[in-house]
């Protein structure tokens, strides 16, 4: 190793690796990135082209030879379909709760698990394991969990004696997105939180024993030295949590289905619910467009913001 | 590094090849794959699969491998294989499904290898002969009936009205105990639009009389509201899966079910002491639904006559016996007539049995090709009445609506 | 400055945290090991009944749980393995050279992290019945590294960008060729992002569920999360052996997450954090 690093300081003559003229630095690029293209052409974009071309016919599951093109019906359809204004609905509201929740609990672990106390590491790993824990066992120990006679939650709500009786979470339209929410979150705030602890190793201790100094309260301190520095992590994780929540499936699908009465249909759940109960995998097709131009807008709204940041702090 | 990717593909090559290797173990037989919900079952499904090895131990040429594909996802899983060319040989459809797949040319005619004049079938056999074409044998008829703990009522005596059973289903709600239990949720479309049917006919109603739908008649709009009275009467554990509460019946917790002669024979098979009885649903009409199954071929097999060897076994008069026999109160493809032994320890058969002159298949009749699709909305909308409380007459409406929409468009 | 009294309610802090974080898995434990009657008791059962752990021997005996959880670890360690072969090479290519369509394919790797597997599952069935890939193993393990090279490729390219060029650089004097640098220098030095990246890969492997459902016909090639979700609205399974399979299937999947968790820590957020 210190061989290697004694050579590197060594004066060459080379130029740069990127900037080579010589034979192998024309070609090699792209034979290096040839097989992870044809792979993804294969898997990723044969099959998207096909999504594409379906949005526009009428096709059945069980004969999807026989395809029909109808233009631009099936788009038409959703648009002027009430159901699935609400579906949009739905989704906004579970991508903008799971970021919020998620991101805050995360914080809030980190801060905690932050400082040093004995047993930490061991803390750190324990709190981590839901992330670990694979969703479709997540969403039957929750199903049971959250059952109305026998579940623990409504055992742990008689036991406190609230008037609330037998509520039957995951059957009432008002309670099953907030139940799926829960889960969820539950789910994945330990990733928030790991990546979070790493980026408040780079919070500066001069900044916030200065801040201290001055006497500055708590918040005070959060907003002057920390948040500054993970500012950058957190607007990552909240891309991250909004295009995981926009695609996620087995958890919603496991636990409600979309129901009751679409009370937990996101977009990727009435895109099966289309394509495999309906068997209509044009109408599928076109929701799952419309899915991948929110996720895809979502994701330039991140560039555009973080390249605005970086230029604002730039010229600080 | 053109070498290294072709390493990685010869191994995912070979581990592919390893494992279809270790898949057709049995080597010079055809293996012919059976798709069917009845093999997850608990009680029956172990039963199923050792009466499928007797087959196995008398053939030396073709081998029948149970799949096991739970109720709520055989439809999206067979339906998703058949379209892409693939999917098991063999599939148990359910009415509904059988009839959505029938369209689409998914299901082989099968004259010419089952001779249809050397059994006597049953009668709803009729239903799988669609314009002259046999479309698969029956493998399990099931009529519903109320099954009730006696135990678990004043007096021990079931309800003979609607107003009755809603009294007794109260009376004998408390304690951990509850009167009745039926499906109500998304996740369990299928049997919700069971337990519905059977409400839909007990009304003296139907879903449509042949030429029209007859969603929102006032029969359908009777039926649904009484089944919306049950629901907000406080008898059935909400948000109990019929997993758990067919479960909770056998364990004594549940008074009341309406539930095929199959669930019968699941409660016999898993507690022997409960001691239940059945007898005619409490509804004005003595009509209730019928469980139809099929045995049917896949159109993409390649293994027709293997199949076709494997029906013609089913329908021979032992495996006949035994089939009805592990099915519960069923009827199997062919007339078999049911030990007298069996009927006297187990009453229930006979009540069951007595049923069938009244039982109707669970179809949209004269729509049965869109029946899933009217399924669908009808479930949706219905759901709409029993959680959002939702005008029954309007929503149901809404629902002839709809559905007449999705039929014009097909 | 630090007071005791606000020690101390970090630390209730940390404990209810923890317990938050634990419960569920801890419940599912408890409820495999209840007994039949006390599942649908008035009072739950708050303790695991060790004499209940005859449920465990019922059900391996009864289902195929040993199988499904095989399969689920050839599918993970395969996933793991051709993801990491994969994207060794386009991740340092992205990180190091100039070339044309590499914004593109940087790009597309970004983007088809939003691609829900629902939906390309139908044109990937019909992909695989032509390559006579269907009711493999092989074949799922393809295709869920279509999912997982991206990210993989990602987060790799964002450890490679931390190595200085100094150390390749060298090597190149001494006349070892591009792969014998990417893959004597670069990967050591950035394997702790290579086992994130290789966890991540696996563990994707180990829950997926949609493909799995679709593509594997065979019941001895069924995988842990499909075995597990066919329970969910099945006819008559008690929940205690829905919950026991949960656990064989949730134990593993945290205990070697536990194992591996210092470098899926270091990995992760060197790789995400960068972007």
């Amino acid at each position: 190793m210190s061989e290697v690093a004694n050579a590197a300081t060594a004066p060459t003559g080379r130029p740069p690796l990127s900037g080579g003229r010589d034979r192998e630095s024309r070609w090699t690029p792209y034979l290096f990135v040839a097989p992870v293209a044809l792979y993804l052409a294969l898997f990723q974009g044969y099959p998207l082209l096909s999504e594409f071309f379906l949005s526009f016919t009428q096709t059945s599951l069980l004969a999807p030879q026989d395809a029909r093109f109808v233009g631009l019906r099936n788009y038409h359809d959703l648009a002027s379909s009430s159901d699935f204004a609400s579906v949009l609905w739905t989704t906004a509201i579970y991508t903008v709760a799971c970021v919020v929740f998620a991101i805050s609990l995360g914080l809030g672990a980190a801060l905690l698990l932050d400082r040093p106390f004995r047993g930490r590491g061991l803390a750190r790993a324990l709190v981590t394991i839901p992330w670990a824990a694979p969703p479709v066992a997540v969403a039957t120990i929750f199903v049971w969990m959250l059952n109305a006679q026998y579940g623990i939650f409504n055992h742990a709500l008689k036991l406190m004696d609230l008037e609330v009786g037998y509520e039957s979470w995951l059957d009432n339209p008002r309670l099953a997105l907030p139940a799926i929410l829960f889960t969820t979150v539950w789910q994945i705030f330990p990733f928030s939180s790991v990546v979070l602890l790493a980026a408040l190793q780079g919070v500066s201790e001069e900044v916030r024993e200065a801040a201290q100094m001055d006497g500055a309260d708590r918040f005070s301190i959060f907003k002057v030295a920390v948040w500054p520095t993970i500012q950058p992590t957190v607007a990552l994780l909240a891309l991250f949590v909004t295009i995981w929540s926009l695609r996620r499936f087995d958890l919603i699908w496991v636990m409600t289905q979309g129901g009751p009465i679409g009370a937990t249909k996101t977009l990727v759940i009435e895109l099966y619910t289309r394509g495999f109960v309906a068997r209509e995998l044009g109408e599928a097709a076109a929701v799952g467009m419309v899915g991948l131009t929110i996720a895809l807008v979502v994701t330039f709204v991140y560039f555009w913001y973080t390249q605005r940041t970086e230029r604002a702090q730039g010229r600080r | 590094m053109s070498k290294l990717t072709r390493r990685s593909m010869l191994a995912a090559a070979g581990a592919s090849a390893a494992l279809a290797a270790t898949r057709s173990f049995a080597q010079g037989k055809t293996t012919i794959t059976f798709a069917a919900a009845t093999f997850a079952e608990a009680g029956r499904g172990d039963k199923l699969k050792a009466w499928i090895e007797k087959f196995n131990a008398s053939q030396d040429k073709i081998e029948v491998q149970p799949v096991a594909i739970s109720f709520s996802q055989l439809a999206n899983t067979v339906f998703t294989q058949m379209g892409g060319g693939g999917g098991p040989d063999l599939v148990r459809f359910d009415q509904t499904d059988f009839f959505a797949a029938l369209p689409a040319k998914r299901i082989l005619p099968i004259d010419d290898l089952v001779d249809a004049s050397k059994y006597s079938f049953q009668a709803p056999d009729k239903f799988l002969n669609v314009e002259g074409k046999r479309y698969g044998v029956v493998f399990e008829l099931a009529n519903y009936q109320l099954i009730y703990n006696p135990a678990l009522l004043k007096g021990g005596e079931p309800p003979k009205t609607f107003p009755e059973f809603i009294a007794t289903a109260k009376e004998a709600t408390g304690k951990g105990n509850f009167g009745y239990a039926f499906r109500a949720t998304m996740p369990e479309r299928s049997g919700f639009w069971q337990d519905m049917t059977n409400y839909v006919y007990g009304f003296g109603g139907n879903w449509a009389d042949g030429k029209q739908l007859t969603l929102n008649s006032p029969k359908v709009v009777e039926a649904i509201t009484a089944y919306k009275q049950v629901y907000d009467s406080g008898v059935i554990p909400k948000g109990a899966d019929a997993a758990t509460y067919r479960r909770m019946f056998w364990e004594g917790k549940i008074a009341m079910n309406i539930d095929n002669g199959g669930v019968a024979g699941i409660f016999a098979a898993q507690n022997p002491n409960l001691g239940f009885k059945a007898a005619p649903s409490p509804f004005p009409n003595r009509q209730q639904g019928l469980i139809l199954t099929s045995l049917s071929v896949n159109a993409n097999t390649k293994n027709k006559e293997a199949c076709g060897v494997f029906i013609n076994w089913v329908l021979q008069q032992a495996p006949q016996q035994e089939l009805q026999g592990i099915l519960g109160a069923a009827s199997v493809a062919t007339q078999v007539e049911r030990p007298k032994a069996d009927l006297e320890r187990a009453p229930w058969l006979g009540v069951y049995d007595a049923q069938t002159p009244y039982a109707l298949p669970q179809l949209v009749l004269g729509f049965e090709t869109k029946t899933l699709e009217i399924q669908q909305i009808v479930v949706e909308q219905v759901l709409k009445i029993l959680v959002g409380n939702a005008d029954v007459q309007k929503t149901l409406d809404e629902a002839q609506s709809l559905a007449l929409r999705r039929i014009e468009r097909q | 400055m630090k007071t005791p009294a606000s020690h101390a309610l970090r630390m209730a802090l940390i404990m209810v945290l923890l317990s938050v974080a634990l419960f569920p898995i801890y419940w599912m434990v408890v409820t495999s090991l209840t007994s039949s009657a006390n599942l649908f008791a008035d009072r739950p059962q708050m303790l695991p009944d060790p004499s209940q752990a005859f449920n465990y021997a019922e059900t391996f005996s009864k289902t195929g749980v040993l199988v499904w959880l095989k399969n689920s670890a050839i599918v993970a360690i395969g996933t793991m393995v051709l993801s990491i072969l994969l994207a060794i090479l386009p991740a340092y290519a992205l990180s190091r050279f100039r070339f044309h369509g590499k914004g593109v394919l940087g790009f597309i790797l970004f983007a088809t992290q939003m691609l829900p597997e629902a939906m390309l599952v139908v044109p990937l069935y019909a992909i695989f019945a032509k390559l006579l890939l269907l009711d493999t193993l092989g074949g799922l393990i393809l295709a869920n590294t279509a999912f997982t090279v991206p990210v993989i490729t990602w987060i790799l390219k964002g450890a490679i960008d931390g190595v200085p060029l100094e150390i390749e650089e060298a090597a190149r004097i001494d006349g070892c060729s591009r792969l014998d640098i990417v893959l004597g220098i670069v990967v050591p030095v950035v394997a702790p992002t290579l086992a994130a990246a290789a966890v991540i890969a696996f563990f994707h492997g180990w829950n997926e569920y949609v493909f799995a459902q679709t593509l594997i016909l065979s019941q001895e090639l069924r995988t842990a999360s499909v075995g597990l979700a066919s329970f969910v609205g099945e006819l008559s399974t008690p929940i205690h052996t829905v919950m026991a399979i949960g656990v064989m299937y949730t134990l593993p999947a945290v205990a070697f997450y536990l194992m591996v968790q210092r470098y899926v820590v270091a990995g992760m957020t060197a790789g995400s954090v960068k972007g």
